[in-house]
């Protein structure tokens, strides 16, 4: 506390103002304001960050959101039905297996049961959050907006924590605006759907894999990394091939990170 | 399927997919993990990456198919050649769009 000639807290007992009296007095004054200003400018840098972040994911969400709109469609679903499975629920692949379980004649329970397993992972891609999010974003926020948690989400985010802390607005516009594009997509093709009938022309369909392969060339850093990525793709498709079924619920996934990941672990500790 | 019957699908979906998305971050971030679980976490992102990654190239309509006629298989390749080189995005995107129009429509 700085201290006036009679030793006295500046301001506090003169009985003159405190502001005045205080030297410090610009500096905290003035600057909080500008303080705000500047963390409200970062914050919309944050949130432009994040919606630019969000364009490739979006382009690769609009074939496969319209396909679903479509088949969702055919299966029996009305329009305002199928847009609402995209706002509620936003998981591509269970969503799609819904579908097929659906048109295969299986019971509601079964469709439960099947998106346990397929959504399993994001316990995985959340848990693996966590560090980078404590301390950065409050815990309420961050669980909230770890409702658009999605494989290419997850992906994007991570390769932006590599360089960058986790903020609430870079989160939110890069998840808000993905789930925007997989409800848009998915109204337009349930809304449109017979009317379109081969959007595989465009060569939008890569759009989604040339995001993972390049988000995982960024990623894998470290010799162990490289190491992780090659026997987790090689122990993924392996797994799918000798029980196919888990090419269904994308368990083969799950396992295949488990072991590949610990197996990182080794490799790490020996050099 | 009846109307209530799809309403009850949506509900139980949209539940069980979004419960295992946000309990860990709601309940885990008070806790500190220790180190060798922090760095086990570390290797997940690049495996499931590249799980992901094989599964849509190999796999792109949800069964294995390694061949010469998968197209994905070849634009996997100058994609990853480009994005390697460059580390950038937008230009490794481009190969695999042009790859595969072309593909698509004068050879698939």
């Amino acid at each position: 506390m700085p201290e006036s000639k009679n030793g006295a807290p500046n301001g506090a007992l003169t009985g003159r103002g405190y502001l005045l009296d205080n030297p410090l007095f610009l500096f905290y004054y003035f600057p909080a304001n500008n303080i705000s200003k500047l963390e409200m400018h970062m914050h919309k840098q944050e949130l432009r960050q994040g919606i630019n972040d969000s364009i490739p994911i979006v382009l690769g969400y609009l074939p496969l959101g319209f396909a679903f709109g479509v088949l969702a469609n055919e299966a029996g679903m009305s329009t305002i039905q199928a847009t609402m499975m995209s706002v509620l629920c936003f998981t591509g692949a269970g969503q799609y297996i819904a579908l097929g379980i659906m048109q295969a004649g299986g019971a509601v329970f079964t469709i439960i049961l099947a998106n346990v397993l397929v959504n399993l992972r994001y316990l995985l891609f959340s848990t693996s959050l966590v560090p980078y999010l404590k301390g950065q974003v409050p815990t309420a926020i961050g669980s909230l907006l770890s409702y658009g948690l999605t494989d290419e989400t997850y992906a994007v985010s991570m390769n932006r924590y590599q360089s960058h802390s986790p903020t609430a607005s870079y989160i939110a516009g890069l998840n808000l605006s993905s789930h925007i594009g997989w409800i848009a997509s998915t109204l337009l093709g349930a809304a449109l759907g017979t009317y379109i009938t081969n959007s595989d022309r465009l060569g939008l369909n890569f759009t989604l894999p040339a995001m993972f392969i390049c988000l995982l060339v960024f990623m894998t850093k470290r010799k162990a990394d490289v190491f992780v990525a090659i026997s987790a793709a090689f122990l993924c498709l392996l797994i799918g091939y000798l029980v196919p079924s888990t090419m269904g619920n994308l368990f083969n996934i799950i396992i295949a990170t488990i072991i590949a990941a610990s197996l990182g672990m080794l490799i790490n500790e020996q050099h | 399927m009846n109307s209530t019957n799809i309403w009850i699908i949506i509900i139980g979906v949209s539940i069980v997919s979004i419960l295992p998305r946000i309990l860990p971050v709601a309940l885990l971030s008070r806790y500190e993990f220790p180190a060798p679980l922090k760095r086990w976490l570390s290797f997940v992102a690049p495996a499931v990456l590249s799980g992901l990654t094989a599964l849509s190239v190999a796999a792109p309509d949800g069964f294995i198919d390694i061949s010469i006629n998968n197209s994905f298989i070849w634009d996997f390749i100058p994609t990853l050649l480009v994005a390697i080189k460059t580390r950038n995005f937008l230009y490794s995107l481009l190969p695999g769009i042009v790859t595969m129009a072309l593909l698509y429509n004068f050879i698939f």
